[in-house]
């Protein structure tokens, strides 16, 4: 029996390997249905055919809820594009490849996305003016059905040893509008202040994905609006610069 | 005013019981007359022109946007201009009548009225909306925008306070104190019509509510400055309405571009009244404080420009009025390039009209599409500018030389445009209309349509001769009065040979005309011998021509006409099958501009002298075109006995049943009128005299054949106005399948289809206004008894008629079934199905009084083939 190994320790979750099983352990701070919810959106995801970890099984102990699944070996892709600045096109490209591939596919029994960011926006520590706005916004969005990560960025990416590639983490999955997630990497990456990585993954996904800019910044203010449900202060004054957008009357 | 206390919506259960109250006022309201309604309109208005000045001061305290002094003018202008537009138009009750049409058109409103309010202009659009209703007698719930709630429900306040004093229902008006997206969305789904302003996310929830929505889409306002232009009234008329309300007004300009000619000095003259143009190096920092991520940031909506330019970190005067940017891309990635509902204008310069109009054309299609245009040139000289801009530009409405903000929303610069505050974007914006939404668009129509009986006419040649000998009068006539010096005849080469043309060519000589023979015609004319008779006609080119023999010579002397006078018609248009003659969707070309028409029948039986058809075969095809249409009117027939003396017995009989078919057809038809009755008795009458001794004893019996002629011409004038049935639509097949003569195959026929016709319950009756219920019956009978053979019911004067027409048939001739015809059983029968389904859509068929079934068509077949069922 090999040792487990701690890969990442949150505040109330931590993920850890044994041998070719990985732990996903939360403390009894998370609603046991958040749980079962990602569980069960990575259970249906790894159905659909997508390269991601299978998973095994859910213990319960007095403490925790803990998500078994298997370990992919492999590279963050983020790593892979900080110690290779000069191969930043076609990681990029690598990037937004994998990202269309996932988002070709539909997923029907995953939570609908407008749904889960009206109820976000609700939630959010906004202005009730603006979360009107945002509401309608999201109203008028349109309705499509395709798989979302919802937390899609490079650090999400392994790229394993053979060049094919796993995703993790799918806590946040829904059915949507993959522009909708287009918009939510460009702002992860804004976040982290990776401008020129943001402009190079927009462009490029637009190209790939025959969009529209338009299409992807129709998404930024309520993307925006979400995201302030997390981060610090620095972030929200950002963020709130997104949400703070007319709409035309 | 406003200021009393009202149940407050904040959430579900109270909105529920406000949209309760406002649909039982509605109710309530619906009673209302016009003078009551107008009490109402009219106290609403004055009431909201009195607090137009609290109003808008408290719309610009609330949202922090826009300009006190023009809010003013807003909310004046709903108010007086609204009123002013809809004070004597009729919403109530019948607003269009046609008594003698049996048309009327009521209006009713439509119940209650989502209206969805933006901040942009809080309480002028909900005294606009307000007013709209009231005039249509339509509940309203104002749901407001949560930056603007307070002025909104305020304005409502105190238009419902006026209009209840005005003697309107208790809780006519509603609105959401509160509001948020599932209240305004239960409004939304609860309303009989949702009046959305908003932006498109508004509008796009309102489509998408499930009820009828009269939104609006979002504007881009291009204008071009031609060098045309008075370039002084340009300038400031933009400056003008640009800087109204801060450049919140949706139709407000966007985006100058003025010609390379006159661009210096446009520039110049914007500097000159107060105008800030962007420095190169400035032009940046102005793009990211207007624009985030492609939207207009809300910081700036409705702002001065001198704040806007400082959250830039630009210094400019206090008082600027506008901030320019003078930019050169037109595309979305140039933020200028957007609305910006703010005093923020993009300034492009365009080397000549055309690149003026492609700018202003991708500036409209990437943001406004649907909205306005502005243009500005010298519009008395440069009309075809004004065109082609019009043309392009794919925008509901299209302004010249007038400041879009207040040219857009109609009755300021020009006054046929209805004022309004919600403009329709047509379907290039997203929306149902396309027009400024007005009063009529919140009115239900009831339209009243009683039955009336269609329009009949009665057509016939301009002169009829008649009596033997006429035929030398008339030829006399055509060529000493009407002039006709170069005359066309057309015959058929039976009739040459035997010198049945002696008398006609006689008389021509006689006369000294030019003259020509066409005497090819065969029995069943085709396409072909018209098209040789055309080309002779062409190189003749006579004044008139004139047809002598049967109904083939007739026919094809019409087709010649046809192709000489309009040789570029097409015969599929000529062909094409018609419900209504007058509503036919081929138009016929008007004939006898290059030559007249006289008729001169050899025969008493086809009518072709008096009627408005006739039959050509293609011979490729074999296919027969029956042309139906009254420029085929003859305009001279000449009913002339003494041609007709020597027509065979067989022929004599042939004909004459055909024109008793002629008339028992017209006389039954359901488009038949007194007149055309009159002539199908009258012909009958002769028929039944006459016929046996025409057929029996010829030229011997001159008395009987001139009878039959006169009687022939009656009937082919009867069906030429009442039209036949479907013993012609199943004789025409019958007689193209197995070469039957026409004649005969009407004999073998009518029986059969009276007695189909007589029927008390048809399977399916003919439609047709003037046709209330089965009347063959009644109409065979009312025959009957006029022909004297009287009857002491229906039923018997029906059989008294079909007996005699038996013996009729009997007494010249004809045999009682097909088969005795020669024609085999197995050929009738691997034939049968086609010809039932081909006699079904014969143009005949649709004046019958019975609409037939296929089958039934064929079981007539059936019957006449063994000759039973008599």
């Amino acid at each position: 029996m090999t040792d487990r190994i701690i890969l990442t320790r949150r505040e109330h979750k931590s993920i850890e390997r044994q041998g070719d099983l990985v732990y996903k352990i939360f403390d009894n701070h998370f609603p046991t249905s958040d749980v079962l919810n990602e569980a069960l959106n990575q259970a249906r995801v790894w159905e659909s055919g997508l390269s991601i970890p299978k998973v095994i099984e859910i213990k319960r102990s007095e403490e925790s809820l803990t998500i078994v699944m298997e370990y992919l070996e492999g590279q963050p892709l983020d790593k892979i594009m900080d110690e290779n600045p000069q191969e930043a096109g076609p990681l990029m490209n690598r990037l937004v490849d994998i990202q269309l591939e996932s988002q070709s596919r539909t997923v029907r029994l995953l939570n609908p996305m407008k749904e889960k960011m009206i109820r976000q926006i609700s939630e959010a520590p906004l202005d009730p003016t603006i979360r009107y706005d945002l509401h309608t916004r999201v109203e008028a969005m349109p309705r499509r059905f395709k798989l979302c990560h919802g937390d899609f960025n490079p650090s999400n990416v392994l790229i394993k040893s053979d060049g094919g590639y796993a995703i993790l983490d799918w806590s946040h999955a829904t059915q949507g509008d993959p522009a909708a997630e287009a918009a939510r990497t460009y702002l992860l990456f804004k976040l982290l202040e990776q401008n020129d990585r943001a402009e190079a993954y927009l462009e490029t996904y637009c190209l790939k994905a025959g969009l529209k800019r338009n299409e992807v910044n129709k998404w930024l203010p309520i993307v925006a609006g979400c995201q302030t449900l997390k981060g610090d202060q620095r972030e929200k004054e950002f963020l709130m610069r997104w949400v703070n957008v007319f709409d035309f009357e | 005013m406003g200021d009393k206390a009202y149940p407050v919506t904040d959430d579900l259960e109270s909105l529920e019981m406000t949209l309760e109250r406002v649909r039982a006022a509605q109710r309530v309201l619906a009673g209302y007359e016009q003078a009551g309604v107008d009490r109402i309109f009219t106290a609403a208005a004055k009431a909201a022109n009195r607090a137009r000045i609290p109003l808008a001061m408290m719309a610009v305290e609330e949202t922090g946007m826009g300009v006190m002094e023009d809010k003013v003018i807003k909310n004046h202008y709903a108010a007086e201009y609204v009123h002013n537009a809809y004070r004597n138009t009729i919403t109530c009750g019948v607003i269009e009548e046609n008594v003698a049409a049996g048309y009327k058109k009521i209006a009713q409103p439509m119940g209650l009225i989502a209206a969805v309010i933006p901040t942009t202009n809080p309480t002028s659009t909900v005294i606009f909306k307000i007013l709209i209703c009231l005039k249509t007698r339509n509940g309203i719930v104002i749901s407001p925008h949560p930056r603007a709630k307070l002025s909104s429900v305020a304005a409502a306040k105190i238009l419902l306070e006026a209009a209840v004093a005005a003697g309107a229902p208790q809780d006519i008006i509603g609105w959401i104190d509160k509001p948020s997206l599932e209240l305004t969305s239960k409004v939304m789904s609860e309303a009989d019509l949702i009046l959305a302003t908003g932006g498109p996310g508004m509008v796009k929830a309102a489509y998408s509510s499930g009820k009828p929505a009269l939104g609006v889409g979002s504007g881009n306002v291009p204008v071009i400055i031609d060098e045309s232009a008075d370039l002084l009234l340009a300038v400031n008329s933009i400056v003008l309405s640009k800087t109204f309300d801060n450049g919140m007004i949706c139709a407000s300009e966007q985006a100058v571009i003025a010609l390379e000619s006159v661009y210096q000095e446009v520039k110049r003259e914007f500097i000159k009244r107060g105008c800030y143009v962007f420095k190169a190096e400035e032009l940046d920092r102005a793009r990211q404080t207007i624009m985030v991520n492609g939207a207009v940031s809300a910081a700036i909506v409705g702002q001065k420009a001198v704040k806007i330019a400082g959250m830039a970190g630009i210094l400019v005067p206090e008082e600027t009025k506008i901030l320019i940017g003078e930019v050169e891309k037109v595309d979305l990635s140039e933020e200028f390039a957007h609305e910006k509902l703010s005093p923020v204008l993009a300034l492009y310069r365009a080397t000549d009209f055309e690149e003026a109009l492609e700018k202003a054309q991708r500036l409209v299609e990437d943001g406004g599409l649907g909205h306005t245009a502005s243009l500005y040139l010298d519009a008395a000289n440069q009309r075809e500018k004004i065109e082609r801009f019009t043309q392009k530009l794919r925008t509901c409405r299209i302004l010249v030389n007038t400041p879009s903000s207040h040219g857009g929303i109609g009755d300021l610069y020009n006054f046929k445009l209805s004022p309004s505050l919600t403009l329709g974007c047509g379907t290039w914006g997203g929306n149902g209309v396309s027009e400024n939404v007005g009063v009529k668009h919140l009115l239900n129509y009831k339209i009243v349509a009683e039955r009336r009986e269609n329009m009949l006419w009665f057509r016939t040649p301009s002169k009829v001769y008649m009596k033997r000998g006429s035929l030398e009068v008339a030829l006399e006539e055509l060529v000493n009065v009407l002039g006709k010096k170069r005359i066309f005849c057309v015959t058929d080469s039976f009739l040459y040979k035997n010198g049945h043309l002696k008398p006609l060519l006689d008389k021509l000589e006689a006369l000294k005309v030019d003259r020509e023979v066409f005497f090819e015609v065969e029995p069943d004319p085709t396409l072909a011998s018209a098209q040789a008779g055309a080309a002779r006609l062409k190189a003749f080119e006579p004044e008139a021509i004139v047809a002598l023999g049967g109904g083939s010579a007739m026919d094809a002397a019409k087709i010649m006409w046809l192709l000489y006078e309009r040789p570029e018609v097409d015969f599929l248009d000529l062909a094409m099958r018609f419900m209504d003659i007058r509503k036919r969707v081929f138009t016929y070309p008007k004939l006898g501009k290059k030559a007249l028409f006289m008729a001169v029948p050899t025969t008493a039986g086809t009518g072709s002298e008096v009627t408005p058809f006739a039959v050509i075969t293609d011979q490729t095809t074999g296919l027969k075109y029956p042309l139906a249409d009254y420029e085929l009117m003859p305009e001279i027939a000449v009913v002339d006995a003494d041609l007709q003396m020597s027509a065979p017995p067989g022929l004599t009989a042939a004909s004459g049943i055909d024109a008793a078919v002629h008339s028992l057809e017209a006389y039954a038809s359901m488009l038949a009128t007194p007149y055309t009755d009159a002539l199908a008795l009258g012909a009958l009458e002769l028929i039944f005299e006459h016929l046996p001794a025409a057929y029996q004893l010829g030229a011997k019996a001159p008395l009987a054949r001139e009878k039959m002629a006169d009687a022939a011409t009656m009937a082919g004038m009867a069906f030429a106005n009442a039209f036949l049935g479907i013993c012609h639509s199943l004789a025409h097949k019958l007689g193209a399948f197995f070469h039957l003569p026409h004649g005969l195959a009407n004999a073998l026929l009518i029986n059969r289809v009276m007695k189909f016709n007589a029927s008390e319950r048809p399977t399916k009756m003919g439609a047709f206004p003037q046709y209330g219920q089965p009347m063959a019956l009644s109409s065979y009978a009312r025959l009957a008894r006029k022909l004297g053979w009287g009857g002491s019911s229906p039923e018997e004067s029906f059989n008294n008629l079909l007996s005699r027409l038996d013996a009729l048939k009997a007494q010249i001739g004809i045999k009682a079934s097909i088969a005795e015809y020669g024609i085999k059983e197995d050929h009738f029968m691997a034939k049968i199905d086609g010809m039932s389904l081909a006699a079904f859509d014969d143009q005949c068929t649709g004046a019958n009084p019975r609409y037939p079934l296929v089958a039934e068509i064929k079981a007539i077949y059936l019957e006449a083939y063994y000759g039973k069922g008599e």
